[in-house]
Protein backbone atom coordinates (compact mmCIF):
# COMPACT_ATOMS: atom_id res chain seq x y z
CA UNK A 1 0.00 0.00 0.00
CA UNK A 2 1.81 2.97 -1.47
CA UNK A 3 1.25 6.17 -0.02
CA UNK A 4 3.07 9.95 0.38
CA UNK A 5 3.37 12.70 3.08
CA UNK A 6 4.39 16.32 2.92
CA UNK A 7 4.56 16.28 -1.00
CA UNK A 8 3.65 19.53 -2.54
CA UNK A 9 3.23 18.45 -6.66
CA UNK A 10 1.85 21.71 -7.76
CA UNK A 11 4.97 23.53 -6.64
CA UNK A 12 7.37 20.57 -7.01
CA UNK A 13 10.94 21.31 -8.81
CA UNK A 14 12.62 19.87 -11.20
CA UNK A 15 15.54 18.82 -8.69
CA UNK A 16 12.80 17.75 -6.09
CA UNK A 17 11.32 15.54 -8.35
CA UNK A 18 14.26 14.06 -9.53
CA UNK A 19 15.18 13.41 -5.61
CA UNK A 20 11.76 12.11 -5.45
CA UNK A 21 12.28 9.49 -8.17
CA UNK A 22 15.98 8.44 -7.03
CA UNK A 23 14.47 7.45 -3.67
CA UNK A 24 11.78 5.71 -4.97
CA UNK A 25 14.10 3.80 -6.83
CA UNK A 26 16.31 3.20 -3.71
CA UNK A 27 13.50 2.51 -1.84
CA UNK A 28 12.59 -0.38 -4.40
CA UNK A 29 16.19 -1.60 -4.59
CA UNK A 30 16.41 -2.30 -0.37
CA UNK A 31 12.94 -3.82 -0.50
CA UNK A 32 14.51 -5.98 -3.17
CA UNK A 33 17.15 -6.57 -1.47
CA UNK A 34 15.53 -7.13 2.15
CA UNK A 35 13.20 -9.96 0.27
CA UNK A 36 16.37 -11.57 -1.53
CA UNK A 37 17.96 -11.72 1.92
CA UNK A 38 14.33 -13.68 3.26
CA UNK A 39 14.55 -15.84 0.72
CA UNK A 40 17.74 -17.01 1.03
CA UNK A 41 17.48 -17.67 4.85
CA UNK A 42 14.39 -19.50 3.93
CA UNK A 43 16.12 -21.59 0.99
CA UNK A 44 14.19 -20.36 -1.43
CA UNK A 45 17.26 -19.92 -4.27
CA UNK A 46 15.23 -19.39 -7.50
CA UNK A 47 13.49 -16.25 -6.21
CA UNK A 48 16.15 -15.12 -4.21
CA UNK A 49 18.19 -15.04 -7.31
CA UNK A 50 15.04 -13.14 -9.23
CA UNK A 51 15.12 -10.23 -6.32
CA UNK A 52 18.74 -10.04 -6.16
CA UNK A 53 17.86 -9.38 -10.47
CA UNK A 54 15.20 -6.99 -9.60
CA UNK A 55 17.32 -5.15 -6.73
CA UNK A 56 20.32 -4.58 -9.55
CA UNK A 57 17.97 -3.11 -11.90
CA UNK A 58 16.33 -0.51 -9.41
CA UNK A 59 20.03 0.22 -8.41
CA UNK A 60 20.81 0.76 -12.11
CA UNK A 61 17.88 3.22 -12.34
CA UNK A 62 18.65 5.25 -9.35
CA UNK A 63 21.99 5.59 -10.64
CA UNK A 64 21.42 6.88 -13.71
CA UNK A 65 18.33 9.59 -12.26
CA UNK A 66 21.62 10.59 -9.82
CA UNK A 67 23.58 11.05 -12.60
CA UNK A 68 21.27 13.52 -14.37
CA UNK A 69 20.41 15.07 -10.78
CA UNK A 70 24.43 15.76 -10.58
CA UNK A 71 24.72 17.17 -14.12
CA UNK A 72 22.22 19.33 -13.76
CA UNK A 73 22.28 20.30 -10.05
CA UNK A 74 25.09 19.49 -8.89
CA UNK A 75 25.49 19.35 -4.93
CA UNK A 76 22.67 21.46 -3.98
CA UNK A 77 20.57 20.37 -1.13
CA UNK A 78 17.83 18.12 -1.36
CA UNK A 79 14.68 19.23 -0.26
CA UNK A 80 12.96 15.54 -0.04
CA UNK A 81 13.68 12.83 2.14
CA UNK A 82 12.60 9.20 2.84
CA UNK A 83 10.05 9.83 5.03
CA UNK A 84 7.71 11.39 2.39
CA UNK A 85 7.43 8.14 0.67
CA UNK A 86 6.21 4.99 1.50
CA UNK A 87 6.29 1.87 -0.88
CA UNK A 88 5.90 3.23 -4.21
CA UNK A 89 7.77 0.92 -5.92
CA UNK A 90 8.54 -0.97 -3.41
CA UNK A 91 6.58 -4.74 -3.28
CA UNK A 92 4.53 -4.96 0.27
CA UNK A 93 6.07 -6.93 2.97
CA UNK A 94 3.43 -9.13 2.88
CA UNK A 95 4.10 -10.39 -0.74
CA UNK A 96 6.86 -12.41 0.31
CA UNK A 97 6.23 -16.14 1.08
CA UNK A 98 8.53 -18.89 2.11
CA UNK A 99 9.15 -21.05 -1.14
CA UNK A 100 7.58 -18.80 -3.43
CA UNK A 101 7.91 -20.13 -6.80
CA UNK A 102 9.73 -17.52 -9.65
CA UNK A 103 6.45 -17.25 -11.12
CA UNK A 104 5.09 -15.76 -7.88
CA UNK A 105 7.49 -13.95 -7.30
CA UNK A 106 7.31 -12.50 -11.19
CA UNK A 107 3.63 -11.59 -10.12
CA UNK A 108 4.61 -9.23 -6.52
CA UNK A 109 7.23 -7.67 -8.90
CA UNK A 110 4.34 -6.88 -11.36
CA UNK A 111 2.10 -5.59 -8.69
CA UNK A 112 4.86 -3.25 -8.25
CA UNK A 113 5.76 -2.48 -11.23
CA UNK A 114 1.76 -0.98 -11.72
CA UNK A 115 1.90 0.38 -7.85
CA UNK A 116 4.97 2.83 -9.32
CA UNK A 117 2.86 3.79 -12.65
CA UNK A 118 -0.39 4.66 -10.54
CA UNK A 119 1.41 7.03 -9.09
CA UNK A 120 2.69 8.14 -11.80
CA UNK A 121 -0.49 8.76 -13.34
CA UNK A 122 -2.08 9.88 -10.21
CA UNK A 123 0.39 12.76 -9.51
CA UNK A 124 0.55 14.29 -13.05
CA UNK A 125 -2.61 16.21 -13.18
CA UNK A 126 -1.34 17.98 -9.77
CA UNK A 127 1.87 18.71 -12.10
CA UNK A 128 2.71 22.40 -12.82
CA UNK A 129 6.37 22.94 -13.55
CA UNK A 130 6.77 21.49 -17.64
CA UNK A 131 10.13 20.26 -16.86
CA UNK A 132 8.72 18.03 -14.09
CA UNK A 133 5.54 17.01 -16.45
CA UNK A 134 8.26 15.60 -18.85
CA UNK A 135 10.06 13.65 -16.28
CA UNK A 136 6.73 11.90 -14.54
CA UNK A 137 5.74 11.14 -18.01
CA UNK A 138 8.82 9.39 -19.01
CA UNK A 139 9.05 7.63 -15.48
CA UNK A 140 5.17 6.49 -15.98
CA UNK A 141 5.83 5.32 -19.67
CA UNK A 142 8.95 3.35 -18.23
CA UNK A 143 6.45 1.55 -15.51
CA UNK A 144 4.96 0.34 -18.26
CA UNK A 145 7.98 -0.86 -20.35
CA UNK A 146 8.74 -2.56 -17.13
CA UNK A 147 5.56 -4.41 -16.76
CA UNK A 148 6.03 -5.58 -19.90
CA UNK A 149 8.97 -7.16 -19.44
CA UNK A 150 7.76 -8.88 -16.03
CA UNK A 151 4.69 -10.32 -17.86
CA UNK A 152 6.88 -11.61 -20.75
CA UNK A 153 9.12 -13.26 -17.94
CA UNK A 154 5.88 -14.60 -15.97
CA UNK A 155 5.00 -16.28 -19.34
CA UNK A 156 8.14 -17.97 -19.89
CA UNK A 157 8.49 -18.81 -16.05
CA UNK A 158 7.55 -22.52 -15.09
CA UNK A 159 3.77 -23.22 -14.12
CA UNK A 160 2.81 -22.75 -10.68
CA UNK A 161 2.50 -26.23 -8.72
CA UNK A 162 -1.43 -25.04 -8.16
CA UNK A 163 -1.06 -25.72 -3.92
CA UNK A 164 -2.42 -23.55 -1.85
CA UNK A 165 -0.13 -20.51 0.21
CA UNK A 166 -0.37 -22.71 3.38
CA UNK A 167 1.94 -26.12 1.74
CA UNK A 168 4.51 -23.28 1.33
CA UNK A 169 5.02 -22.31 5.32
CA UNK A 170 8.18 -22.32 6.83
CA UNK A 171 8.80 -22.30 10.11
CA UNK A 172 10.51 -19.68 12.21
CA UNK A 173 14.68 -20.39 11.83
CA UNK A 174 17.50 -20.32 14.15
CA UNK A 175 19.74 -17.49 14.19
CA UNK B 1 23.07 10.86 6.31
CA UNK B 2 21.03 13.77 5.08
CA UNK B 3 20.18 16.74 7.22
CA UNK B 4 16.65 17.48 6.24
CA UNK B 5 13.43 18.55 8.33
CA UNK B 6 11.48 15.54 8.34
CA UNK B 7 7.82 15.75 7.94
CA UNK B 8 7.01 13.09 10.18
CA UNK B 9 8.33 15.14 12.93
CA UNK B 10 7.89 18.85 14.26
CA UNK B 11 11.37 18.78 15.39
CA UNK B 12 15.01 18.76 12.99
CA UNK B 13 15.74 15.48 12.60
CA UNK B 14 19.37 14.62 10.95
CA UNK B 15 18.89 10.90 10.77
CA UNK B 16 17.10 8.74 8.21
CA UNK B 17 16.02 5.31 9.25
CA UNK B 18 19.23 3.12 7.37
CA UNK B 19 20.81 5.05 10.95
CA UNK B 20 18.70 1.99 13.01
CA UNK B 21 18.87 -0.27 10.62
CA UNK B 22 21.74 -3.16 11.60
CA UNK B 23 23.70 -5.85 9.96
CA UNK B 24 21.89 -8.54 11.30
CA UNK B 25 19.38 -9.77 8.79
CA UNK B 26 16.11 -10.43 10.34
CA UNK B 27 15.00 -14.50 10.08
CA UNK B 28 11.15 -13.99 10.54
CA UNK B 29 9.52 -15.99 8.24
CA UNK B 30 8.64 -14.16 4.59
CA UNK B 31 5.42 -12.50 5.14
CA UNK B 32 5.80 -11.51 8.61
CA UNK B 33 3.83 -8.44 10.07
CA UNK B 34 6.81 -8.14 12.03
CA UNK B 35 8.65 -6.90 9.07
CA UNK B 36 6.44 -4.06 8.84
CA UNK B 37 6.79 -2.97 12.59
CA UNK B 38 9.99 -3.07 12.13
CA UNK B 39 9.96 -0.33 9.31
CA UNK B 40 7.71 1.19 11.56
CA UNK B 41 10.12 1.50 14.13
CA UNK B 42 13.19 2.89 12.16
CA UNK B 43 11.32 5.17 11.21
CA UNK B 44 9.40 6.51 14.42
CA UNK B 45 13.29 6.49 15.78
CA UNK B 46 14.32 8.63 12.18
CA UNK B 47 11.81 11.27 13.06
CA UNK B 48 12.31 11.64 17.18
CA UNK B 49 15.54 12.21 15.90
CA UNK B 50 17.89 10.76 18.62
CA UNK B 51 21.33 9.07 17.81
CA UNK B 52 20.78 4.93 18.69
CA UNK B 53 23.53 5.71 21.81
CA UNK B 54 20.98 7.38 23.48
CA UNK B 55 18.54 4.40 22.86
CA UNK B 56 17.83 1.37 24.59
CA UNK B 57 15.89 -1.43 23.13
CA UNK B 58 14.51 -4.24 26.00
CA UNK B 59 12.90 -7.46 24.78
CA UNK B 60 11.73 -10.94 26.16
CA UNK B 61 11.06 -14.00 24.18
CA UNK B 62 9.53 -14.73 21.09
CA UNK B 63 10.02 -13.80 17.54
CA UNK B 64 8.87 -10.52 18.19
CA UNK B 65 11.24 -9.89 20.70
CA UNK B 66 14.40 -10.41 18.38
CA UNK B 67 13.92 -6.79 17.49
CA UNK B 68 16.72 -5.07 19.31
CA UNK B 69 18.97 -6.84 17.19
CA UNK B 70 18.11 -5.90 14.29
CA UNK B 71 18.30 -2.02 15.72
CA UNK B 72 21.53 0.07 15.95
CA UNK B 73 20.40 1.63 19.22
CA UNK B 74 21.54 -0.69 22.50
CA UNK B 75 19.71 -3.73 22.74
CA UNK B 76 18.36 -6.32 25.65
CA UNK B 77 17.12 -9.63 24.15
CA UNK B 78 16.12 -10.18 27.75
CA UNK B 79 14.34 -13.46 29.73
CA UNK B 80 10.72 -14.44 28.78
CA UNK B 81 8.19 -11.83 30.00
CA UNK B 82 10.81 -9.21 31.60
CA UNK B 83 11.53 -7.12 29.26
CA UNK B 84 9.20 -4.47 31.61
CA UNK B 85 11.09 -5.01 34.80
CA UNK B 86 14.33 -4.89 33.23
CA UNK B 87 13.28 -1.62 30.83
CA UNK B 88 12.02 0.09 34.66
CA UNK B 89 15.24 -0.13 35.91
CA UNK B 90 17.67 1.22 33.21
CA UNK B 91 14.88 3.85 32.65
CA UNK B 92 15.79 4.91 36.61
CA UNK B 93 19.17 4.35 36.29
CA UNK B 94 19.67 6.03 33.14
CA UNK B 95 16.98 8.35 33.04
CA UNK B 96 18.36 10.10 29.90
CA UNK B 97 17.66 7.19 28.01
CA UNK B 98 15.03 7.00 25.57
CA UNK B 99 14.41 3.19 26.29
CA UNK B 100 11.64 1.10 24.54
CA UNK B 101 10.25 -2.37 25.76
CA UNK B 102 9.20 -5.03 22.84
CA UNK B 103 7.84 -8.43 22.40
CA UNK B 104 5.09 -10.28 21.84
CA UNK B 105 1.26 -11.13 23.55
CA UNK B 106 2.51 -14.64 25.03
CA UNK B 107 5.99 -12.08 26.11
CA UNK B 108 3.74 -9.72 27.65
CA UNK B 109 0.23 -10.88 28.61
CA UNK B 110 0.97 -14.29 29.88
CA UNK B 111 4.57 -15.13 31.10
CA UNK B 112 5.16 -11.08 31.76
CA UNK B 113 1.20 -10.18 32.61
CA UNK B 114 1.86 -9.95 35.94
CA UNK B 115 4.48 -6.85 34.97
CA UNK B 116 1.83 -5.02 33.16
CA UNK B 117 0.13 -3.23 35.59
CA UNK B 118 2.82 -2.66 37.50
CA UNK B 119 4.72 -0.82 34.49
CA UNK B 120 1.64 1.13 34.23
CA UNK B 121 0.95 2.13 37.64
CA UNK B 122 4.62 3.63 38.39
CA UNK B 123 4.40 5.44 35.26
CA UNK B 124 7.74 5.27 34.00
CA UNK B 125 8.36 7.35 30.38
CA UNK B 126 8.45 3.86 28.30
CA UNK B 127 7.47 3.09 25.40
CA UNK B 128 5.79 -0.51 25.27
CA UNK B 129 5.31 -2.17 21.35
CA UNK B 130 3.35 -5.63 21.87
CA UNK B 131 3.28 -7.67 18.86
CA UNK B 132 0.04 -9.52 19.12
CA UNK B 133 0.18 -12.32 16.08
CA UNK B 134 -2.54 -14.26 18.62
CA UNK B 135 0.22 -17.59 18.96
CA UNK B 136 3.42 -18.65 20.21
CA UNK B 137 5.19 -18.85 16.24
CA UNK B 138 8.92 -19.28 17.64
CA UNK B 139 7.56 -22.57 19.41
CA UNK B 140 5.55 -23.50 16.28
CA UNK B 141 2.37 -22.62 16.70
CA UNK B 142 0.38 -22.61 20.36
CA UNK B 143 -2.61 -21.02 21.47
CA UNK B 144 -1.79 -17.70 23.04
CA UNK B 145 -3.10 -15.57 25.54
CA UNK B 146 -4.55 -13.53 22.84
CA UNK B 147 -5.92 -16.36 20.62
CA UNK B 148 -9.58 -16.23 19.65
CA UNK B 149 -11.99 -18.55 21.04
CA UNK B 150 -12.05 -21.15 18.54
CA UNK B 151 -8.52 -21.13 16.93
CA UNK B 152 -6.90 -24.70 16.04
CA UNK B 153 -3.89 -24.80 17.09
CA UNK B 154 -1.41 -27.56 17.94
CA UNK B 155 -2.24 -27.12 21.51
CA UNK B 156 -6.09 -26.74 20.56
CA UNK B 157 -6.59 -29.15 18.12
CA UNK B 158 -10.44 -29.04 18.34
CA UNK B 159 -10.64 -24.92 18.80
CA UNK B 160 -9.54 -22.86 22.01
CA UNK B 161 -12.19 -23.21 24.36
CA UNK B 162 -10.85 -20.02 26.07
CA UNK B 163 -12.30 -16.54 25.74
CA UNK B 164 -8.83 -14.06 24.53
CA UNK B 165 -7.30 -11.46 26.71
CA UNK B 166 -7.92 -7.96 25.45
CA UNK B 167 -4.84 -6.05 25.71
CA UNK B 168 -6.46 -2.75 24.99
CA UNK B 169 -8.86 -3.13 28.02
CA UNK B 170 -6.21 -4.84 30.36
CA UNK B 171 -4.16 -2.12 30.26
CA UNK B 172 -6.75 0.53 29.88
CA UNK B 173 -8.36 -0.57 33.50
CA UNK B 174 -4.85 -0.41 35.31
CA UNK B 175 -4.71 3.10 33.85
CA UNK B 176 -2.32 3.43 31.26
CA UNK B 177 -2.06 7.03 30.03
CA UNK B 178 -1.40 6.58 26.47
CA UNK B 179 -2.94 3.42 25.01
CA UNK B 180 -2.89 3.35 20.68
CA UNK B 181 -3.35 0.49 18.33
CA UNK B 182 -1.78 0.03 14.44
CA UNK B 183 -1.17 -2.47 11.96
CA UNK B 184 1.88 -3.63 9.89
CA UNK B 185 -0.90 -3.15 7.40
CA UNK B 186 -0.48 0.66 7.33
CA UNK B 187 3.02 1.28 8.32
CA UNK B 188 2.68 4.78 8.15
CA UNK B 189 0.16 5.03 10.44
CA UNK B 190 1.86 2.66 12.53
CA UNK B 191 4.90 5.04 12.45
CA UNK B 192 3.08 7.95 13.47
CA UNK B 193 1.39 5.76 16.54
CA UNK B 194 4.63 5.08 17.77
CA UNK B 195 6.30 8.38 17.09
CA UNK B 196 3.70 9.95 18.92
CA UNK B 197 3.91 7.17 21.59
CA UNK B 198 7.89 8.04 22.12
CA UNK B 199 6.81 11.39 22.81
CA UNK B 200 4.35 10.65 25.37
CA UNK B 201 5.82 11.56 28.86
CA UNK B 202 4.72 8.39 30.98
CA UNK B 203 4.02 4.90 30.29
CA UNK B 204 2.95 4.72 26.19
CA UNK B 205 1.21 1.40 24.75
CA UNK B 206 1.19 0.55 21.56
CA UNK B 207 -0.29 -2.97 20.55
CA UNK B 208 0.59 -3.94 17.24
CA UNK B 209 -1.61 -6.48 15.69
CA UNK B 210 1.22 -8.24 13.68
CA UNK B 211 0.36 -11.62 12.13
CA UNK B 212 1.86 -14.59 12.16
CA UNK B 213 2.02 -15.92 8.45
CA UNK B 214 2.95 -19.57 9.33
CA UNK B 215 0.35 -20.02 11.59
CA UNK B 216 -2.06 -17.51 11.63
CA UNK B 217 -5.27 -17.72 9.92
CA UNK B 218 -6.64 -16.10 6.67
CA UNK B 219 -8.38 -13.42 8.59
CA UNK B 220 -5.36 -12.68 10.86
CA UNK B 221 -3.14 -12.06 7.49
CA UNK B 222 -2.25 -8.53 6.72
CA UNK B 223 -4.34 -8.92 3.62
CA UNK B 224 -7.52 -8.98 5.80
CA UNK B 225 -5.93 -6.20 7.62
CA UNK B 226 -6.28 -3.93 5.03
CA UNK B 227 -9.62 -4.60 3.81
CA UNK B 228 -10.96 -3.89 7.28
CA UNK B 229 -8.99 -1.87 9.08
CA UNK B 230 -10.44 1.57 10.29
CA UNK B 231 -9.31 4.63 11.95
CA UNK B 232 -10.23 5.76 15.28
CA UNK B 233 -10.58 9.32 13.69
CA UNK B 234 -12.93 8.38 10.94
CA UNK B 235 -15.81 6.79 13.58
CA UNK B 236 -15.83 10.52 15.83
CA UNK B 237 -13.63 8.95 18.64
CA UNK B 238 -12.43 11.54 21.29
CA UNK B 239 -9.36 10.15 22.39
CA UNK B 240 -8.76 11.89 25.71
CA UNK B 241 -12.12 9.85 26.90
CA UNK B 242 -11.31 6.49 29.23
CA UNK B 243 -14.43 6.04 28.93
CA UNK B 244 -15.04 6.36 24.96
CA UNK B 245 -11.54 4.56 24.80
CA UNK B 246 -12.77 1.46 27.15
CA UNK B 247 -15.77 1.09 25.14
CA UNK B 248 -14.20 1.06 21.52
CA UNK B 249 -11.72 -1.32 23.14
CA UNK B 250 -14.37 -3.82 23.45
CA UNK B 251 -14.38 -4.25 19.71
CA UNK B 252 -10.91 -5.95 20.26
CA UNK B 253 -11.09 -9.44 17.76
CA UNK B 254 -13.96 -8.47 16.46
CA UNK B 255 -12.49 -4.87 14.77
CA UNK B 256 -9.63 -3.66 13.33
CA UNK B 257 -9.40 0.21 15.00
CA UNK B 258 -6.35 1.80 14.69
CA UNK B 259 -4.83 4.58 15.91
CA UNK B 260 -4.88 6.21 19.79
CA UNK B 261 -7.84 4.85 21.76
CA UNK B 262 -6.39 7.16 24.80
CA UNK B 263 -4.44 9.86 25.63
CA UNK B 264 -4.21 11.63 28.55
CA UNK B 265 -4.61 15.35 28.30
CA UNK B 266 -3.35 16.03 31.67
CA UNK B 267 -0.65 13.48 31.76
CA UNK B 268 0.43 12.17 35.63
CA UNK B 269 3.86 12.68 36.76
CA UNK B 270 6.45 10.28 35.85
CA UNK B 271 8.32 7.83 38.54
CA UNK B 272 11.56 9.31 37.42
CA UNK B 273 9.94 13.13 38.22
CA UNK B 274 8.94 11.84 41.09
CA UNK B 275 12.06 9.88 42.40
CA UNK B 276 14.18 13.43 41.33
CA UNK B 277 11.30 15.66 43.60
CA UNK B 278 11.95 13.60 46.38
CA UNK B 279 15.67 13.12 46.10
CA UNK B 280 15.77 16.68 45.59
CA UNK B 281 13.14 17.33 49.01
CA UNK B 282 15.38 15.13 51.23
CA UNK B 283 18.44 16.48 49.98
CA UNK B 284 18.93 19.46 52.62
CA UNK B 285 18.46 16.77 55.92
CA UNK B 286 20.65 14.12 54.03
CA UNK B 287 23.14 12.67 56.02
CA UNK B 288 26.64 13.09 55.12
CA UNK B 289 28.10 10.14 52.40
CA UNK B 290 30.39 9.20 54.96
CA UNK B 291 27.97 9.13 57.85
CA UNK B 292 25.19 6.75 55.39
CA UNK B 293 26.08 3.34 56.81
CA UNK B 294 26.08 4.69 60.58
CA UNK B 295 22.24 4.21 59.96
CA UNK B 296 22.21 0.83 59.40
CA UNK B 297 24.78 0.50 62.36
CA UNK B 298 23.26 -0.17 65.99
CA UNK B 299 25.21 1.49 68.64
Amino acid sequence: MSSTKGINFPTLSLKDALDLAILIEEEACERYQEFADQMEIHRTHEAAQFFRLMAGNEEKHRSELAARRVERFAAQPSSVTRSMIFDIEAPDYDEARAFMTERAALRAALRSEEKAYAFFVAALPQIKDDAVRALFEELRDEEVEHQELVRREIKKAPADPNLPDDDFGDEPVGQ
Amino acid sequence: MATATNPDSSATSTFTSKDFKSDLKPIWCPGCGDFGVLQAIYRALAAIGRPPHEIAFISGIGCSSRIPGYTTAYGFNSVHGRSLPIAQGLKLARPELLVLAAGGDGDGFSIGGGHVPHAIRRNDDLTYIVMDNQTYGLTKGQLSPTSPKGQRTVTSAHGSLENPVNPLMYVLAYGASFVAQGTPADIPGLTAIIEEAIRFPGFAFVNVQSPCVTYGEENQQIKHHKAVMKKLESVGHDATSRIQALDKAQTYGTELLTGVFFRDPTPPPTLGALVRQRQEALMPNAAPRERILDLFVQR
